[in-house]
């Protein structure tokens, strides 16, 4: 799960991170409010909040949003409403958010920060050592893109404990390949720390400042900030879950659609495949009775491809949310025995991880039940729409 | 004729009494496999599947002489099982959960470094040596006793492999999954190396996949061999495009982006025999001109 600037930045400077004054607008009225309030003059800086890099080298799709990026530098109180009333509701496409861009709904205003010097900062896993890996770049006028491409020798690394952080000798370190004075030595380690706390606390897998800037006082201050969470971990972060953006994330939705399907998801821990709105509402609504939540549901509706429906049951069962699967039709133009089929096709490519419960009716139910019952597969069989979530809710129990 | 695992391995399974670790344990001991104990805590002192169970895996080791262990156990309580298994040093602990988080990873890589432990996983279907042992969920039925050895990160191409050697004749020694996440207990060369060691496996199937650098690093571990056993390999990926990213703290530690035939040339450059499609896995087999299962 990534989350925005404004977000990142706000929970990193909750880790003694220093981060220039802003706040995030919906509207240009809300826009020039929030420039008044954090600084009487300017210049101001308008921030497109996607979830994207490259923003300042963005384009935006509209051609009333202006020529210029999705990260705008406004003298003016008067030009902060109309800039941000172009880039409100248009469309950013950057080198990284392919062709289709991403839609700005709010955009970060934030106070003009004077600095010396700038410089690139992220924190990766490095999956090969299994460990936290601090990156630092002297970008001086290149593009960190360019310099990862092209002289990643370039590029200071160092491995961090896990507990610890960074050491000493890796600040100074840090220090020297920045060739920054002594009296940045608090405040980098501060930063660095910072970070890495942060990093570690919110399970993220990866934390990007880019760039970082020095000011005169020799203060580190983040200039921008992005932030991805370990969807494995959100169990843990239940606070991280209204932070989600799902027009940035949903790509499940985006599948589902291709295939005629409908996809919704929420909050809870179940996912649930049906076919049709009536049935979906009438299992949610017991399964909320019965003290659970409904994670996703897909609506296959009047599906017939065997494929598809396997592919719409792919898109449940990876929802790394979904910690049991429910599976309720009423076959009437839906023959059971091709979701059955589907069902089979979709476990056996995806694996199987958590309890699955089975409840047919209609066309062709006794053969979709020989079918799952043949395939081996561990899936348990209810002959109601109670008794499947009833029994789904007990295994899941059993599976804890 | 294996590595890791073989007829006189003492299983012990941790979280017996689930409904898919029950499911596929007995699956195992029809197949042969010497389960020997089960761990579920505040279950110790039953008995499930006719095995006993006990609340800790050191009591379980002390018990029963158990010497691997397979992890039933949701992704969430992978780390205190992996804990378990080290504290009361197994040899071997197969992980099968998908999605545990990676901090988590870090931590018992942490663990396992200088333990006597190996981790297989997690997010693997296990390891088989085919009419010996099953420690994990594979479709056992498709194993053929033999002379190839197979490892690989993906679950179901594990699947194709096998059924790849069968058809050129040919039959498996052992059969591993490294498991499909971020973080993995078993790298490509710590299972190239013990193949090259058993003298009961000719050649190696090596199945890769898009992300990280496994493959480049599994590479130069048998470039640096002295003697090689023929290495057939095969790479998925190719035809996914990269999604859109963010940041680009991905593309530096991986020293640009990776892509599918970059892993592709380095295994070849090492020396292996990488083809394009799976399904062509046999007929470079059959060029090895070994005997048949």
């Amino acid at each position: 799960m990534n989350v925005h600037e404004y977000q990142a930045k706000k929970i990193i400077s909750q880790y003694g991170i220093k981060i220039p004054k802003g706040q995030v607008a919906y509207t240009p009225l809300e826009a020039k409010n929030i420039a008044r309030k954090i600084s009487y003059r300017g210049p101001w800086m308008l921030k497109a909040q996607i979830q994207s890099g490259a923003r300042n080298k963005g384009k935006f799709i509209e051609k009333s949003a202006g020529r210029k990026g999705g990260i705008r530098e406004v003298k003016h109180l008067s030009d902060v409403y109309v800039e941000a009333d172009k880039m409100l509701g248009a469309t950013l496409v950057t080198p990284q958010t392919g062709p289709k861009g991403k839609l700005v709904s709010r955009i970060y205003v934030e106070e003009f920060s004077i600095v010396k010097k700038i410089f690139y900062t992220g924190l990766v896993i490095d999956r090969m050592n299994a460990a936290i890996t601090l990156l630092i770049a002297d970008i001086k006028n290149r593009e960190i893109s360019e310099m990862a491409a092209h002289s990643p020798e370039l590029i200071l690394r160092l491995n961090l404990d896990l507990l610890t952080g960074a050491s000493q000798e890796q600040i100074h370190q840090v220090l020297d390949y920045l060739e920054l004075g002594e009296k940045s030595v608090q405040s980098l380690e501060q930063f660095i720390n910072g970070l890495h706390q942060a990093f570690v606390d919110c399970d993220a897998t990866m934390l990007e400042v880019n760039p970082a800037g020095v000011n005169a006082k020799g203060d580190i201050i983040a200039l921008d900030a992005k932030l991805s969470i370990d969807d494995n971990a959100l169990f843990r972060h239940k606070d991280f879950l209204p932070l989600q953006d799902e027009y940035e994330t949903e790509d499940r939705e985006l599948k589902a659609n291709k295939n005629g399907f409908q996809y919704s998801s929420f909050d809870g821990s179940i996912g649930c495949i049906v076919n049709g709105d009536g049935i979906a509402l009438a299992a949610m609504d017991l399964i909320r009775e019965k003290g659970e939540g409904t994670a996703c549901f897909l609506n296959v509706k009047g599906g017939v491809d065997k494929d598809k429906i396997a592919s719409g049951i792919k898109i449940i069962m990876t929802n790394p949310r979904v910690e049991g699967i429910l599976i309720n039709v009423l076959g009437g133009f839906l023959r059971c025995n091709l979701l059955a089929e589907g069902i089979v096709a979709a476990a056996s490519e995806v694996g199987l991880n958590v309890p699955l419960v089975v409840r047919f009716e209609g066309t062709n139910k006794d053969e979709a039940k020989e079918i799952l019952l043949h395939s081996k597969l561990p899936l348990i069989i209810a002959d109601s729409m109670e008794d499947s979530v009833d029994k789904l809710l007990a295994a899941m129990e059993a599976a804890d | 004729m294996s590595i890791l695992v073989d007829k006189h391995t003492k299983v012990l399974i941790q979280g017996i009494t689930g409904t898919q670790a029950s499911f596929h344990v007995k699956r195992s001991m029809d197949y042969g496999t010497k389960v020997v104990a089960g761990v579920t805590p505040g279950k110790g002192g039953t008995f499930h599947l006719d095995v006993p169970v006990f609340n800790t895996v050191q009591e379980a080791v002390k018990e029963t002489g158990a010497n691997a262990s397979v992890m039933y156990v949701p992704a969430r309580f992978v780390k205190s099982a992996v804990k378990e298994a080290v504290e009361a040093e197994l040899d071997l602990s197969v992980c099968i959960a998908d999605g545990v988080p990676i901090k988590d990873m870090l931590e018992i890589k942490a663990m396992l470094h200088g333990s006597e432990t190996r981790l297989i996983g997690p997010n693997t279907p296990g390891i088989i040596t085919p009419g010996e042992a099953r420690l994990g969920i594979f479709p056992e039925n498709i194993h053929t006793p033999g002379r190839i050895g197979i490892v690989s990160r993906s679950s179901t191409l594990t699947y194709e492999a096998v059924l790849e050697t069968n058809r050129a004749g040919l039959g498996q020694s052992t059969v591993i999954g490294l498991g499909d996440d971020m973080i993995v207990g078993t790298a490509f060369e710590d299972i190239l190396e013990l193949f090259h060691k058993d003298t009961n496996t000719d050649a190696i199937v090596m199945i890769g996949q898009m992300g990280g650098t496994f493959e480049e690093a599994g590479a130069e571990f048998y470039k640096h061999l002295k003697h090689r056993k023929p290495v057939i390999g095969f790479v998925a990926g190719n035809a996914v495009p990269f999604g859109h990213k963010m940041g680009y703290a991905g593309d530096v530690i991986t020293n640009g982006s990776i892509t599918v035939q970059d892993k592709r040339d380095a295994m070849t450059k090492a020396g292996m025999t990488v083809v394009d499609s799976i399904n062509n896995i046999h007929d470079e087999l059959a060029k090895l001109g070994l005997a048949k299962a």
